[in-house]
This record gives structure tokens, C-alpha cells and sequence, in this order.
């Protein structure tokens, strides 16, 4: 019974594996097909999940709230030291953190002197947490800002195609754009596990 | 003025000898022996050297994609999860880290790196994925229900 038990929590515990479940009851079910047609939303699913061990998720909930309450508690003692950020630029992730400079390869629009925010913050991290998106943080959660301090070519790379025997030979020289970026500060704005605040405008990237 | 044929002028070289020769030395410079000094030995080595560079940009990227790999796995295997498992678990939870965010987490930011990987355990176990039967002991993590398992 108790690997029975166990076999069912895993299956609540999976919103797709419900909805699975709940489909095969509808193919079971006399009603006719129209009505058939309406999904069982994910909430009813979650809700399903919940209620199924809602002992231990009321337990985890406290523990939750606590791991909030200690990371905003540092927060607004300004405590949290100097803080670190994982950031999508230019296709390219980049481990940041106040003072460094990266260097952006290839075309990028950006001019000298421009400040810019990086928006796609992947993760965050201090001394004693880390504040992990998925995929990215909420807007406005995290602010980094940073300055366009240069813009280069890269040194001349040769592009040189040879074959033996077969007269062919080819050289081509180029060098790309090159941007580099001074990351001025990181800084968490708002608290932690706060409720989800309504975005009204989609972030486009 | 002679003007030549197409057939001799295509075969006709561009600028002086001297010139030619000195384009050739300057990228042998470095070389050792007659491959320095001696024209027709130096040609060679240096279009060799030429192409090597050109084949050499894009082997270094990989090199460099295989080392992050290396180095992630050895982080993972520290807390007995494969690097299979890891990256699976991570992308079904959406964290879109890639190699070198997760190397460089695992060297210079153990902790954040252990709750990843304590994440991806977590949920390894709760999809029953092959490899882990059991969430060890000291994992302790908490609020999967606010994750919105899909």
C-alpha cells in the first residue's frame, strides 16, 4: 500500500500526468462529446496536487516563507553584500558582478557613452542567497546597469584556404566590431516572494 | 607599351621580389633555422602556419565548449548526479543556463551551484528519472509546489 501511496503522490505532484489521468476518465466517461471539449485547467490540477498533501505543503509553505523573510530581512538591512548576476547579452551569458568589464563580440548597436540596463538577468546571486529565474528574473526584480566605455575592431584575423597539389590558395583578411561594457552596479530592487505584480506591458526581447 | 597575353598575364606576379619575399620573412620571423631565412623553405611553413591559424579559431571553441563540459561534470559527479541528469533536470525546470554560466557558477560560486544541483535532484526524483532512486538526506528543499511543476 504504501508503494501504491507513494506511486500516486508522484502522480499528483505532475499537473500533465493529472491531466493524463483526467483525460482517460473522460474517455471512460457516457457524456457526450461536445461536452468533452473543455480542458481541465492546470489550476484544477494544482488544486488536485494540493489537496492531496496539503499537510506537507502548508509545512513547506511556512519553510518558504521563512527562507523570504530571511533574504528580505538582509535586504533592507543592506546586509546582502556585494552581489553577482548572470546575464544574457548578445546571445552570450555573462557572470557579472559591479566593476567588470565584458566584451561584446561582433555587430551591436550601442554607441560610446550609452547607459544601458540589462533586463535578462538569468540569476543573482550574494553572499548568503541566490535568486534563480526561470529562465529569467521577473522585471524589475533585479537592476543592473552598465556603461558603454569602448568601441574597437578586433586585431586583423587572416582567413587563409590552401590546398597542395590543386592550385588553390585563398586569403581573406577581416576583423568585427568589438564592444566593451562596464557593468557601473547590480542591485535588488523590490522584496522576495512577494506577490507576482500584474506586468502590463509585455517585455519584448 | 607590351601588353601581355591573358594566359601570362594571370601568371605574372604582383609586386617586386624583394617586396614579395619580405611579406613572406616578416610572417617568418619567428621560425627557427632555414625555415626563417631561406625563401622557398619559409613559404611553405608559413602557409601552413596561415591555414593552421584560420582551422585553429574554430578548434579553440570547441576546446572551450568541451572544457565547460568537463567542468560541470566534475561538479555534478561532487554531489553523485551525472552531467546527463543535471542538464535534463535544469531545462525541465526552465533554467536556460548554458555551459560556461554553469562553469563558472561551479568554481567560483559553490553554494549557488549546490542549489542547482539540490534543485535538479529534486527533481529528478519527482519525475523519476533513471539514476536517482532517493533524495538524499541532507537535500532539504523546500516550496516545489510553488515551482508549477509541468
Amino acid at each position: 500500500m504504501a508503494f501504491l501511496a507513494k506511486g500516486l503522490l508522484s502522480v499528483a505532484r505532475q499537473p500533465c500526468l493529472v491531466n493524463n489521468l483526467t483525460h482517460t476518465f473522460r474517455a471512460l466517461s457516457l457524456a457526450p462529446r461536445l461536452q468533452q471539449q473543455q480542458k481541465p485547467t492546470l489550476v484544477n490540477a494544482a488544486v488536485v496536487a494540493n489537496k492531496s498533501e496539503k499537510v506537507s505543503s502548508e509545512l513547506e509553505q511556512k519553510e518558504c516563507q521563512d527562507v523570504f523573510d530571511k533574504v528580505n530581512q538582509q535586504l533592507d538591512e543592506r546586509k546582502e553584500g556585494r552581489l553577482f548576476a548572470i546575464v544574457h547579452l548578445c546571445g552570450k551569458q555573462f557572470k557579472i558582478t559591479a566593476g567588470d568589464i565584458i566584451l561584446v563580440e561582433g555587430y551591436w548597436p550601442p554607441t560610446i557613452g550609452d547607459e544601458i540596463r540589462l533586463e535578462k538577468v538569468l540569476l543573482a546571486g550574494a553572499k548568503d542567497f541566490t535568486l534563480i529565474g526561470r529562465p529569467i528574473l521577473p522585471a524589475g526584480l533585479v537592476n543592473v546597469k552598465a556603461t558603454i566605455i569602448e568601441k574597437t575592431l578586433t586585431h586583423t584575423k587572416t582567413h587563409f584556404k590552401k590546398k597542395r597539389r590543386k592550385q588553390y590558395m585563398r586569403i581573406n583578411f577581416q576583423r568585427s566590431p568589438n564592444t566593451m561594457i562596464r557593468i557601473n552596479s547590480i542591485e535588488v530592487e523590490q522584496n522576495v516572494g512577494g506577490p507576482a505584480q500584474v506586468i502590463s506591458e509585455p517585455r519584448i526581447f | 607599351m607590351v601588353s601581355p597575353t591573358l594566359a601570362l598575364f594571370v601568371r605574372s606576379k604582383g609586386p617586386d621580389e624583394f617586396w614579395r619575399k619580405r611579406r613572406i620573412f616578416k610572417l617568418a620571423a619567428h621560425f627557427r633555422g632555414r625555415k626563417r631565412n631561406c625563401y622557398s623553405v619559409a613559404v611553405r611553413y608559413v602557409h601552413r602556419a596561415l591555414v593552421y591559424a584560420t582551422k585553429g579559431r574554430k578548434l579553440k571553441k570547441m576546446d572551450m565548449a568541451e572544457l565547460w563540459n568537463k567542468r560541470v561534470q566534475a561538479g555534478c559527479e561532487q554531489y553523485g548526479i551525472t552531467l546527463e541528469t543535471f542538464k535534463e533536470t535544469l531545462s525541465r525546470n526552465n533554467i536556460l543556463l548554458n555551459k560556461k554560466a554553469l562553469a563558472d557558477l561551479a568554481i567560483w560560486e559553490p553554494k549557488s551551484f549546490e542549489s542547482l544541483v539540490k534543485l535538479s535532484r529534486e527533481r529528478a526524483v519527482v519525475d523519476s528519472l533513471p539514476g536517482l532512486k532517493e533524495r538524499s538526506v541532507m537535500n532539504q528543499v523546500y516550496g516545489l509546489a510553488n515551482l508549477k511543476l509541468d
